[in-house]
């Protein structure tokens, strides 16, 4: 282009200030309190899970004997259980479980999801009818019913495999249950993710910002990392937190019901088995080792799913009362 | 001046689950270098369609190009491989869309959107693209425009976001602009600003415009030809000042009676065009125009007209145009 193109004058104007749409997100979430706290209790549980060795001032599998089924003191903040175990120390250490679980079954939800659901809403075709398929075929069975059968039919494989091929430490260790667990878990979510992507992706790639870019000559892969995901992610996001929640949850479940964690590793939910299973004869007495790791689990679904409908709020303030 | 686009028979399809729409039936044009080419017609005719088939923008499927070449400096745009036909969009050939409103990312800032193209085509840095990208936001009259840079689109108004969609459209320079409707969305004022501008570099950087309109007074000043299109054919083609003064077919006959003009008497009516274009997916056996021409006679029932030299560079596809010659008096001075 010619340099010789006058550009109109104007006269000096003051610039709003910017503001991108990450801070404005960020404020919208800040004023909302319910979200606020869930965000709270999330970063304080992460915090926990990190520290856990340092805030615990007991191992979380040490017995003591002459200390069992104390109420809760200054030595034993949440008391001790039958075995003489510090509650405290496995709540704390539980945390690092649930966060453990719910980060990595998060990774493998959003690893498989968004490229299969972006490549499906983009691309269509065999793709497309792959991904439909696995999905029906995983909701076609209750959830929770699909992830019992695979915990239950996949580690006595893998711990046959671990014992011919001279693994057995591995096998003995609680690592096997955590695999057992995340696996799990993921097989079942990421398909929910993946449909939602290959929704979002399929209206996205309609719009006009999208047929402007393909009209610049951005390459494809660059139109769908650059210009449709980010516009397409809103509802992921909001899925993925509270989707958080119910991997909490769903752990816990796993580990009361004995094929998740095995003690004593230490799980909120198999705190609660092993408690519950021992107390309710005797109710209302030690209730308290039955409730804190309930109270904790549900505070933390609770926060989960408060930050979800915080962040929907947030990402849609046309819907927000 | 030498042919620089030249459309040759060109069709497109959807192929939907009721059927399949025609939505261009073998349109042929060229686009002289420099030149600017009107697109009018109503909703629906295909204008859009055509372009974004010049484009290769047409989503394959459910669309489809059957039949048809689209020649841009020799080559066909349509048999060139995907590397190449990127390397022409937003580079030789640029496009302006309708809605500014939705035709901007809203989640990147408008520095990275017009850099976009720079940094793909002329192989700028992030460094000199935003350079570039000042010089061009003063082009199109941005105030402040160093300043605006790093702004999303949500903080532009229409007029102004349809003039960063006409920067990032000229950023390399492009030797043909297809603007879509470009100023359709916008209020009037803003509207004549838009046209003003775009005239301006026109005339400053020498670009071709194929510019689509519904609206024959935003085309009236800015184009040197004009085709009229109808249910996917072109049914008039002629340079603007000819088919303002001597239209022989019927529908760029309605299309003149139902716009209002200033010189003519308050109490004019506007004529508008009884009924609706055809059905795409069944489309007639004769002139597409039939059921709501008023020349119309037997032989349009049964036999779609082909376009026919009625004067020096004017075609028109109608098989009683020197009829509507005649007659086209009585019509439009019947409004008065």
């Amino acid at each position: 282009m010619s340099q010789s193109i006058a550009a109109p004058t104007r006269p000096e104007t003051v610039t709003p200030r910017v503001r991108s749409p990450q801070i404005q997100l960020a404020r919208r979430l800040a004023r909302n309190l319910p979200a606020l706290l869930g965000a709270a209790v999330i970063v304080w549980v992460v915090i926990v899970a990190l520290f856990a060795p340092v805030i615990a001032q007991y191992p979380y599998d040490q017995t003591n004997l002459n200390a069992v089924e104390q109420a809760p003191s200054a030595a034993h903040w949440f008391g001790t259980d039958a075995l003489g175990r510090d509650m405290f120390s496995r709540v704390v250490w539980g945390a690092r479980s649930a966060v453990f679980v719910i980060l990595m079954v998060s990774i493998i939800d959003l690893a498989l999801g968004i490229p299969f659901g972006a490549a499906a809403g983009y691309f269509g075709g065999w793709v497309d009818t792959l991904l439909m398929r696995v999905a029906d075929i995983l909701f076609a069975f209750p959830g929770l019913l699909f992830v019992f059968f695979i915990a239950a039919t996949i580690k006595p494989g893998i711990l046959a495999w671990a014992k011919s091929n001279g693994l057995s430490d591995l096998a003995k260790s609680g690592y096997l249950d955590y695999a057992v667990v995340i696996l799990a878990l993921g097989v079942v979510g990421w398909a929910g993710l993946a449909r939602m992507v290959r929704a979002q992706v399929l209206s996205t790639k309609e719009r006009e910002f999208v047929i402007s870019a393909h009209a610049i000559g951005v390459p494809t892969w660059k139109v769908i990392l650059r210009h449709i995901l980010p516009n397409s992610l809103a509802p992921v996001i909001v899925a993925l937190s509270m989707g958080m929640g119910d991997i909490a949850l769903s752990e816990g479940y796993l580990s009361f019901l004995g094929i998740g964690l095995q003690p004593p590793a230490p799980s909120w939910g198999n705190i609660l088995a092993d408690n519950a299973g021992r107390y309710w004869r005797t109710f209302p007495q030690m209730i308290w080792l039955v409730l804190i790791p309930g109270v904790v689990l549900a505070t933390v679904v609770f926060a989960f799913n408060f930050l979800g409908d915080g962040l929907n709020e947030a990402l849609n303030p046309e819907i927000s009362p | 001046m030498a042919t620089l686009l030249e459309v040759k028979d060109l069709r497109t399809e959807f192929h939907t689950q009721d059927g399949i729409v025609h939505a261009v039936n073998g349109v042929s044009f060229s686009v002289d270098e420099g030149e600017t080419l009107g697109l009018v017609g109503e909703s629906g005719c295909g204008k859009s369609v055509s372009v974004l088939s010049v484009m290769r923008l047409i989503p394959q499927p459910p669309g489809k190009i059957p039949a048809g070449q689209v020649l841009f400096q020799g080559r066909d745009l349509l048999k060139v491989d995907d590397e190449e036909i990127r390397s022409v969009r937003g580079n030789k050939i640029a496009m302006v869309f309708q809605d500014p409103m939705t035709s901007l990312n809203p989640v990147l800032t408008i520095a990275t959107q017009i850099g976009e193209a720079l940094e793909l085509h002329l192989g700028m840095t992030k460094q000199q693209a935003r350079k570039r990208s000042v010089e061009l936001l003063e082009v199109v009259g941005i105030p402040e425009a160093e300043g605006r840079l790093d702004d999303y689109p949500h903080q532009f108004s229409g007029g102004m976001r349809q003039r960063v969609m006409i920067a990032m459209a000229l950023s390399c320079s492009p030797q043909l602009l297809i603007a879509d409707e470009p100023t359709t969305a916008l209020d009037v004022t803003i509207q004549a600003q838009i046209i003003d501008i775009v005239k301006r570099l026109k005339n400053e950087l020498g670009m071709a415009i194929i510019w689509i309109t519904h609206d024959l007074g935003v085309i009236a000043g800015l184009a040197d030809r004009i085709n009229v299109m109808y249910a996917g054919f072109i049914i008039e083609t002629a340079p603007v000042k000819e088919l303002f003064g001597n239209p022989v077919h019927p529908y760029t006959l309605g299309l003149l009676g139902s716009i209002p003009r200033l010189d003519e008497s308050r109490k004019a009516k506007l004529t508008p065009i009884e009924g609706l274009p055809p059905d795409l997916i069944e489309m007639p056996k004769g002139c597409p125009f039939y059921d709501r021409c008023e020349f119309r006679s037997d032989r349009c029932a049964t036999e779609n007209p082909a376009l026919e030299l009625v004067a020096v560079r004017h075609s028109a596809a109608c098989w009683n145009w020197q009829d509507v010659q005649k007659r086209r008096g009585a019509y439009l001075s019947a409004r008065l």
